[in-house]
This record gives structure tokens, C-alpha cells and sequence, in this order.
């Protein structure tokens, strides 16, 4: 068990230093994705398979495939669809390949090997116990998060609008 | 969670409410002024249900919550700050071109982050409050987009803040790792009584990098002096206050807590923390020309004095800290104040030319602004003597000699640019200034100037006959520590 946990924890710290020294934004994001998907393995290894899921899900998925979709769009013109085919050379996702086969040949393991099932064992918490913990105690702590999300979202509106429709 | 939960909330509930209201209008109906009302008018109400909330504390709101007379008093100064900030940004952004009602929705947001942290009692309520404030701060001080500085003093706090998160999550990261509770109560229970294990002991050291970087402590002060700068001014008045406050409330709260001087480590870091951002804003003020980056080093230089008297420990260092906060919140409320009210469309009042004898062209500014700087310098009749006249007290109590003698001789230093900023604004005499120069002076609102006479009449009175607010501070105070 803690030997799955050092490889999933070094897989993210190697991603997450490939993020930072990719000087190209898409091959950045690539590796982020690797990251983030590390991080749910960890999760899922400490018995918390629903923010596995959720991380994989929201981060991975949903903010990450808006971050490459927006990435790309900033590169429209007649140039922009051979430069894409220059960022998706065999050598750009051979990195970011090679780390996730890392992951799924980890958790391949950890379910043929019947680790996780072991007695004694930590024992997976359900989205049901997830769900009672949030809104009970926690409930304050959910509306907080809830509201930090206007603030994001109005500075996002009014920095990222045009300067010149507001003369209407 | 039972009605009294509700009641004990009140504050906040009507904070929140109102954000959610403001967001509405100007979805449906934008009128700057209306907007600027609904606002003040939702802070009044959210001060009016404090004595409320007290009426049922302290008690604890879930585990996250603390409402004792303690967050309510600090509730209290924020919410009276937000509000002094609201009506001065009415005047601000008048004078800007551009949309202007999501700043009020976003400053609300701000103060009800700054209330969770003075009430929170839990790392969840701690960073989620801490975050309210941060992304809801990114924004204002980035909202005049029209310049490009206060786009690069946005992206500046931005990336530091985020990198001083991370900081902090790390710490309480490690301080669960060994405590196995987030609750600050409970930490100091299962953390032991003897010494720190050397796990919470970082722990502790990393979240104090992440609240320094929010207090603008030296070494981590620098992003203070451009993002006071580049901000609008109502909205640096806000950093330098509301921001602050809130945190200071946090560590004084947590550090009770856990009774975190048991280790003298800590202790010792915190002096050295202190004594730098003592010389460092003192000595890096003398040099500067622009009135806001003078402020921003006076300001470090001023945590660096609470500091003193929070190292102190003693029953009197709390009742001194929250004194001497309260009496920074009136004075950098009105020294930016008068910024605010004197900046034009398009350029702020922040070089020291622009104050070149303004005593010759509107006396009454120029008399609040000598006033707020002298507070600062802390000289008799003030609130800001007072406030420092606690500090040394409480430091002497506890024997810091050597604190002592550092804060007495950096306030010497400090005297020197107040002053200089005062010898500017006299300068001239009356015959060297134009009529034609009096006739473009801005003309102070009546609301401004309703602000910038209650902050010089609080100072007043806190400064002659602070009384009645020490003992009010007294009985909170005990109120925190008894329960």
C-alpha cells in the first residue's frame, strides 16, 4: 500500500515539474492532466474513491479539457492547424503516455492483487457518508464555498469584457 | 442547526444577503448611486444585528463557527470599515468611466470573508474565509481596468496570494497529519502540553508565512507597496484595514488557542518578524516621494508595532492589540480617505507634489490629513498615542526591553516622514497659490466629508477619553480567553 502510494505521489511530483518547464501551454496541460489523475489514484488508494472520482471528473475532465479548448482557440489564422500539428508530435505525448501507463498498470495491480480488500484494511468511505459529513457539520463550510465562487465568477465577467461595448 | 445558530449568524447572513441582492440589481437595474445605497444600507443593517448575535454568544455554529463578543466586536470594526470604503468608493468611482456597480457586490463578498475569519474556529472556515477575501480583493484592486496599473498590482497579489495559500494549506496539512482534527480548540488538546512535536512546530512556521504574506510582514512585504500603489484608493484603504484586521483577529484567536508561545521558537521568529518590519517600513519609508507607497511602508511598519504587542503575551497584550487595531482602522481609513477624495479622473493624488500647500487651497482636507498622520506618528490626543501608549505598556509588562527600545526609536524615524508630508502641504503660503488652482481642487461630496469628520471625531475620542472602548475591549477579551 505505501509503496503504491510513493509511485502514484511520484508520478504527480514529476508531472506537476513537467508543468512548470513545458515551455509550450498545450504539452503544460497535458502533463497537468497526468497530474491531477495521479492525485485521484491517491485518493482512491486511502479510501476515498468519490473525490477520486470527482477530481477526475471536474479537473481533469471538465476544467482541463476548457483550458486546452480555450488554449487552442486563442491560435486561430491560417497557421494555427499546422502549428497544431507541430504540438502533437509522437515526442509530446510520449511523456505524458508513458506517466498514466505508469497509473493504470498501479491500479491494475492494486485490484488483481486483492490489496485493497485486505481485512483491516482503510476502509472506502461512501458518497452517502461523504454527503452526511457536508451537510451536517460542514454545512457552513459549503455555503462558504459556494459564495466564493461569485466573486470568480463576477471578476471574470468584468475583467474579461470587451473595454469597447461599454460605451452602449 | 437551531434557530439561536440563525440568530448568532445574523451578521453574516445579512452580508451575504445583501451580495446576493446587489448582484441581482445590477443584473436588472443598474444605477450606481442606488447600488451604492442598498449597500450601505445592508452594511447599517448587518451592524444593527451584532448586539443581536450577541444576545445568544458566545456559542458555537457548527464546528467551523465561533460567534463569541469577541468575532462579533471584530465583526463590528469590519463592518463599520466596509462601510466607510463603500461611500468613499460612491465618490471614487463616480469619477470613473465604466461599470460600476459589481464592485459593491464584490467588496460585500470581501467582508464577509474577512467575518468568517474573525469567527472562524476551524482551518475549513479559516482558508475558505481567507479565499473569499483574496479572489473578491484580486478583482477590486485589478477593477479600474481602463489603467494598466492596477491590472499589474491585481496579477501581483494574484500569484503571491496563491503561492502564500499554498504555503498555508501546507502547514495545517502537517498540523492535521499529527493532530488528526482541524478544529483549533482540539489541535491544542491532542498537540500536548509540554512542547510542539516538531511536525506541528513547521506546520505552525508555514502558516505563519501565509498570514505574514496577508500582513504585509517583512520578509514577506513585497507586493504591499505596489499593490497600494496601483489599487484604487478605497480599495487600498480596504487591503490595508479590513484584510488585516480580519487576520490579526484569526492569529490572536488561534495563537490563544493553542497557546503557541509555549514554544520559543515561534516566539523568537515572530520577534524577528517584527523587528524587521519595524526598520524595513520605517527606514524604506523615509525614501519614498509617493504617498501611497508611504503608506503601504508606514503600514508594514505598523504590524510590525502589534506585533510587539502581541509577542507580549501578558493579560494586556490581547486588550493592546485589539486597541491599537482599532485605532490603525480609523487613522489608514482616513489618511486614504483623503487620497480617495482628492484624486481626479484618471490620476490619483499620490505624488507628494500633489499635496503641495493644500493647507493654502482646502484647509479642511489638508487638517484631516495632518491629523490621520500624526495619528500614525503617534503623537498626544490621538488615537494612534493611545493605541502605541498600550503597546509599550503591555511589551513593559512582560519585560521586552529590548522590543521596546527598537519600537520607541523606529517611531522617532517615523515621526520624520509624517512630518515631512505635513511640511509639504504647508509649503508656499497662501500667495503663491493661483485662484485658478483652488477653483480645479476637487470638491468633497457631502457623504465624503461626512466620513472624514466621524474618522477624525473617533479619533478624537479615542484619543482623549478612550475609555469606554478599553473597557468594552476588556470585557470581550474575557469573554475569549474565559470560555
Amino acid at each position: 500500500m505505501t509503496g503504491a502510494f510513493y509511485l502514484a505521489a511520484l508520478v504527480a511530483a514529476v508531472s506537476t515539474g513537467l508543468v512548470i518547464t513545458s515551455l509550450n501551454a498545450v504539452h503544460a496541460l497535458l502533463y497537468l492532466i497526468v497530474s491531477f489523475l495521479a492525485v485521484a489514484v491517491v485518493f482512491f488508494i486511502f479510501g476515498a474513491p468519490f473525490i477520486a472520482m470527482l477530481e477526475i471528473i471536474i479537473y481533469a475532465g471538465a476544467i482541463m479539457v476548457l483550458f486546452v479548448f480555450v488554449v487552442m482557440m486563442l491560435n486561430l489564422g491560417h497557421r494555427a492547424i499546422e502549428q497544431e500539428a507541430g504540438w502533437l508530435t509522437p515526442r509530446m505525448w510520449i511523456g505524458p503516455s508513458i506517466l498514466s501507463a505508469t497509473l493504470v498498470g498501479e491500479l491494475l495491480y492494486l485490484f488483481g492483487s486483492g490489496i485493497l480488500n485486505q481485512a483491516g484494511g482503510i476502509t472506502a468511505q461512501t458518497p452517502k457518508q461523504v454527503s452526511i459529513v457536508l451537510l451536517g457539520p460542514y454545512l457552513i463550510g459549503v455555503e462558504l464555498a459556494s459564495m466564493l465562487l461569485l466573486p470568480g465568477l463576477v471578476g471574470a465577467y468584468h475583467l474579461g469584457r470587451h473595454l469597447k461595448s461599454e460605451d452602449a | 442547526m437551531a434557530p439561536e445558530d440563525f440568530i448568532a449568524l445574523l451578521p453574516l447572513l445579512v452580508t451575504a444577503l445583501s451580495s446576493l441582492g446587489v448582484l441581482l440589481l445590477a443584473a436588472f437595474h443598474r444605477d450606481h448611486r442606488f447600488v451604492a445605497v442598498v449597500t450601505s444600507l445592508g452594511l447599517t443593517v448587518a451592524c444593527f444585528t451584532l448586539p443581536v448575535a450577541a444576545g445568544v454568544a458566545p456559542r458555537q455554529v457548527t464546528p467551523l463557527l465561533r460567534i463569541d463578543t469577541y468575532a462579533l466586536f471584530y465583526a463590528g470594526l469590519i463592518l463599520a470599515a466596509s462601510l466607510a470604503v463603500t461611500i468613499l468608493s460612491y465618490g471614487y468611482l463616480e469619477k470613473q468611466e465604466g461599470q460600476r456597480e459589481e464592485f459593491y457586490a464584490l467588496l460585500l463578498f470581501a467582508t464577509l470573508g474577512a467575518m468568517t475569519l474573525a469567527a472562524a474556529s476551524h482551518f475549513a472556515a479559516f482558508f475558505l474565509g481567507l479565499e473569499l477575501l483574496s479572489v473578491s480583493l484580486y478583482v477590486l484592486i485589478a477593477y479600474v481596468r481602463t489603467d494598466s496599473r492596477p491590472l499589474e498590482a491585481g496579477i501581483k497579489y494574484l500569484i503571491l496570494s496563491g503561492t502564500s495559500s499554498a504555503f498555508l494549506l501546507f502547514g495545517m496539512a502537517l498540523i492535521y497529519f499529527q493532530s488528526g482534527t482541524m478544529e483549533f480548540v482540539r489541535t491544542a488538546a491532542l498537540a500536548g502540553t509540554a512542547a510542539f512535536p516538531s511536525t506541528v512546530l513547521v506546520g505552525l512556521m508555514l502558516i505563519l508565512t501565509g498570514v505574514g504574506f496577508k500582513l504585509a510582514l517583512v520578509p514577506f512585504h513585497m507586493w504591499a507597496p505596489d499593490v497600494y500603489q496601483g489599487a484604487p484608493a478605497p480599495v487600498t484603504a480596504f487591503v490595508a484595514t479590513v484584510s488585516k484586521g480580519a487576520m490579526v483577529a484569526l492569529l490572536l484567536r488561534y495563537f490563544v488557542e493553542i497557546a503557541a508561545f509555549r514554544s520559543e521558537m515561534l516566539w523568537w521568529a515572530m520577534a524577528g518578524i517584527a523587528v524587521l518590519s519595524m526598520f524595513a517600513g520605517n527606514l524604506l519609508a523615509l525614501l519614498q516621494d509617493n504617498i501611497k507607497r508611504l503608506l503601504a511602508y508606514s503600514s508594514i511598519a505598523h504590524l510590525g508595532y502589534l506585533l510587539v504587542a502581541f509577542l507580549a503575551a501578558g493579560p494586556l497584550a490581547a486588550e493592546a492589540v485589539t486597541f491599537y487595531l482599532t485605532a490603525y482602522f480609523v487613522t489608514t481609513l482616513g489618511a486614504f480617505g483623503v487620497v480617495s477624495v482628492l484624486s481626479k479622473p484618471g490620476s490619483e493624488a499620490e505624488a507628494l507634489d500633489d499635496y503641495r500647500s493644500l493647507f493654502w487651497k482646502q484647509p479642511w482636507l489638508a487638517g484631516v490629513f495632518t491629523i490621520m498622520l500624526l495619528s500614525l506618528a503617534g503623537i498626544p490626543l490621538t488615537a494612534g498615542f493611545i493605541g502605541k501608549f498600550y503597546v509599550i505598556a503591555a511589551g513593559v509588562e512582560s519585560s521586552l526591553w529590548v522590543l521596546i527600545v527598537l519600537l520607541v526609536g523606529n517611531s522617532v524615524i517615523g515621526l520624520f516622514y509624517y512630518l515631512r508630508v505635513i511640511v509639504v502641504m504647508a509649503a508656499d503660503g497662501r500667495r503663491r497659490v493661483r485662484p485658478a488652482d483652488t477653483a480645479q481642487a476637487p470638491q468633497v461630496s457631502y457623504a465624503d466629508g461626512l466620513v472624514l469628520a466621524a474618522l477624525s471625531g473617533f479619533l478624537f475620542w479615542l484619543g482623549l477619553y478612550p475609555a469606554p472602548l478599553i473597557r468594552l475591549i476588556q470585557t470581550i477579551q474575557r469573554g475569549m480567553i474565559g470560555s
